[in-house]
């Protein structure tokens, strides 16, 4: 598809190419934070990847807020958590092992996962280390050998002592001695579930999904855990529909490859989809689940897990993210790609393409300001591209999809049977059988016919072209002029592939009264096989009676009496009279 | 003027003129609108316009009925039914949006290249409104944005207004009768 049709589709609000946003599509919503019905941008974004870490939010074209951020954000959502007016949501900034919520851009709540089993023999370990029963030296070697055997891995605290030299150790253990040893994970992604109503602004529960391959469901106003899931890989990305009161499903693609669909009513995966390849990507749209894996691929699969289609796209994926226009009815997956397109397909049907000036690394769509179908996409080299659906935008379905063309399903205006093609198909029912001898009679009898008159054509050498295998000649004549003279050329060619043929003449046979010829015999020169020789010679008509006759040339080799070709050339009638 | 309009004019009856006021949503047509009636039939609150509405208010030789569209989206495709009635356009641009000045200017384009209005002279007042946000365009900057200068078989006008204390309008207004007074003339 042409970059103009798709400039037809989308218009260019904004683009700023030094924003600095560096950010994922994971850490990226629109939300109504002023409550005056404008919806703004939430950007967690990763800084250099140390450092700069903040969490931004634009309104139209401006940054209107700035605020920095401890951790890198690992995810963002936006969602409502109690039913107070005016209906202003909360965000909620997953980093670390923390969840931090803002209400009206202000720190809320910190919550933190609660923490992990710890080794006891790792505790006794430091227990006797505090009371200064062993040197740093021997905690080392006690804690390599915890790590080699125990079941329960180390504490980060424990692991980075392991990894010090032999000087820094001391100052290490002083540092850390005082404090209870911990064991804590990481939260990998976040999202929403609504709690009791499918409502727009409903209260909401965080979906937290975890580095231990645990997923926690959060009460969005006691931020107790609800509900404690556990897979049996690490979750990177995940999808949730449903509510939490009355039946929900979340899909979550893990770091082993597979994709898991958890229900209400079991702790563990209901369904499991086993991917060839890793999910980059994983969007639901309506009933089915679209994945975007390293193979380069676009996969859908029914909410059960199973495999409706597969795609294979021009580049590697960078990102993923649903189009949802609920006012058309329109719902479709934009694929973010390694060389500067943006993809959208309903389906496996692509329906538009989008070329951007950089590679895109995060894409989100929805209400941005006033404008309902805004899609906001960041670039790896931090820009911000804001574009807006035309209102007048359509996307047609099969645009450049494989398939049957779409004449196939067009229904042919066939005529009805009329009584005569119904009389002769019970004809031909009937008597098929002596329909078929005499066709097939007949049929031997054309073929005797044609035969015959190839033989005598054969026998008599009447051709213009020579059977001879000695000799294949191909003559073609020509007769130029109105009369009473004519040119007569003949077109001689040997058709030989590389023999040359000798010794031949020509010779022609006519009616003395009425024509008279200049040279009645020629011989021809050596015949070169391919080249086509002209051989002329002039006739003239002797009668004034206006009557024509054939002319009979034999092209004849020397020392035989049969002639090698045969032609006869019908003479035209003289229409001058010859002067005396 | 012809001595009848004169007399028309005595007498108090004005000419009718239709006027299509047309932006984007939240752009301050109904506030316009509102402003421009005589102050007791002012409505106090303006909520925005649901399908159409139809006002009346009189200049000093004119009366005008404005067809005060809804912005809305999905209310944008009833415009163009009233292409054909309308005598003059209010074009209503919200100067502070810039991220959607855009979708002012396709929309525009859009009615420019309509074929009611296409071949007609009709005169068309834009008025960059919210004036009064910090931050809001200039009407030199909109007109740019909105590329006005192609503009070349209609008069226009753009004027920086500000709705809520009626600012700009009546410079707008009045250039509005004296091209509608040319025009028939």
């Amino acid at each position: 598809m042409s970059e103009s049709s798709d400039d037809r589709k989308w218009l260019d609000a904004h683009f700023d190419p030094v924003a600095g946003l560096y950010t994922f599509s994971s850490c990226l919503d629109l939300a109504e934070l002023s409550g005056d019905g404008e919806s703004q941008l939430v950007v967690g974004d990763l800084g250099s990847g140390s450092s700069g870490m903040k969490l931004k939010v634009y309104r139209g074209t401006a940054l209107v807020s700035e605020s920095s951020l401890l951790d890198l954000p690992a995810g963002l959502v936006a969602f409502f958590m109690d039913l107070h007016e005016p209906r202003i949501p909360a965000v909620a900034v997953a980093s670390g092992p923390c969840v931090y919520v803002y209400k009206n851009l202000r720190p809320y709540f910190k919550f933190t996962l609660p923490g992990l089993e710890v080794n006891t023999l790792e505790q006794d370990v430091w227990q006797q280390a505090r009371e200064g029963q062993i040197d740093p030296l021997t905690l080392k070697e006690m804690l390599e050998g915890i790590r080699k055997k125990a079941d329960v891995p180390l504490s980060f605290c424990s692991l980075q002592f392991l990894s010090l030299d032999a000087s820094d150790m001391d100052e290490f253990v002083q540092l850390h001695k005082q404090q209870p040893i911990r064991r804590q994970t990481v939260i990998t992604c976040i999202g929403t579930l609504k709690k009791s109503t499918a409502d727009e602004d409903g209260v909401s529960c965080l979906v937290i999904g975890t580095e231990s391959s645990d997923i926690f469901v959060l009460d969005p106003e006691a931020f107790i855990i609800l509900a404690k899931m556990s897979l049996p890989a690490t979750p990177t990305m995940m999808d949730v529909t449903g509510q939490f009161d009355v039946e929900f499903r979340i899909m979550v693609a893990c770091r082993d490859g597979n994709i898991y669909i958890l229900r209400r009513e079991s702790d563990k995966p209901k369904y499991c989809i086993e991917l060839t390849s890793h999910p980059v990507g994983l969007v639901r749209v309506g009933k089915s689940v679209v994945v975007g894996c390293t193979d380069e691929s676009l996969q859908g699969f029914t909410q059960k897990g199973k495999k409706l289609w597969r795609i294979v796209l021009p580049a590697p994926i960078t990102t993923m993210a649903s189009m949802d226009l609920p006012s058309r009815g329109f719902q479709a997956v934009l694929v973010g790609l390694a060389n500067c397109e943006v993809q959208l397909y309903r389906d496996k049907n692509l329906l538009s393409t989008i070329k951007t000036p950089d590679v895109v690394s995060s894409i989100c769509f929805g209400r941005y300001g006033r404008e309902d179908g805004t899609l906001i996409m960041t670039t790896k080299g931090g820009g911000l591209m804001v574009k807006i659906l035309k209102r007048t935008a359509a996307f047609e379905d099969r645009d450049s999809a494989p398939g049957p063309p779409l004449a196939q399903s067009i229904r042919l205006n066939v005529p009805k049977k009329t009584k005569l093609y119904v009389d002769q198909t019970l004809r031909e029912r009937e008597n098929g059988l002596a329909m078929h001898r005499a066709f097939q009679m007949d049929l031997s009898r054309l073929r005797l016919a044609a035969a015959k008159t190839y033989v005598k054509a054969l026998e008599s050498s009447l051709t213009p072209v020579s059977s001879s295998l000695s000799e294949p000649l191909k003559m073609n004549a020509v007769v130029q002029g109105l009369g009473p003279s004519f040119k007569l050329t003949l077109n001689i060619q040997n058709t030989a592939t590389c023999r040359p043929v000798m010794n031949l003449a020509i010779s022609f046979l006519y009616d003395e009264s009425l024509y008279q010829m200049r040279s009645p015999y020629m011989r021809i020169p050596l015949l070169v096989p391919g080249l086509i020789y002209p051989v002329e010679t002039f006739v003239e008509c002797t009668s004034d009676k206006g009557i024509s006759d054939i002319i009979k040339v034999f092209v004849l080799h020397e020392g035989r009496n049969c002639p090698l070709l045969t032609a006869h050339i019908n003479m035209p009638v003289s229409e001058g009279l010859k002067l005396h | 003027m012809g001595l009848f309009d004169k007399l028309a004019g005595w007498l108090g009856l004005k000419k009718e003129v239709n006027v299509l006021c047309l932006g984007l949503d939240n752009s301050g047509k109904t506030t316009i609108i509102n402003q421009l009636k005589p102050s007791n039939a002012q409505a106090q609150d303006i909520v925005p316009t649901i399908g159409f509405s139809i006002e009346k208010f009189k200049t000093s030789s004119l009366s005008f009925t404005v067809f005060d569209m809804s912005g809305q989206g999905r209310y944008r495709n009833l415009w163009e039914h009233y292409y054909k009635e309308g005598q003059a356009i209010i074009f209503v641009i919200d100067s502070a949006d810039k991220l959607r000045m855009v979708v002012a200017k396709e929309e525009l384009d859009t009615l420019l290249n309509h074929h009611d209005i296409k071949h007609r002279r009709i005169p068309i007042l834009f008025f960059a409104n919210k004036m009064d946000v910090r931050d809001a365009l200039s009407s030199v900057k909109v007109s740019q944005l909105l590329c006005l200068e192609n503009i070349k078989d209609k008069p226009w006008h753009i004027c920086a207004t500000d709705a809520l204390k009626g600012e700009g309008l009546q410079e707008g207004v009045d250039w509005l009768q004296d091209q509608i007074k040319t025009m028939r003339t």
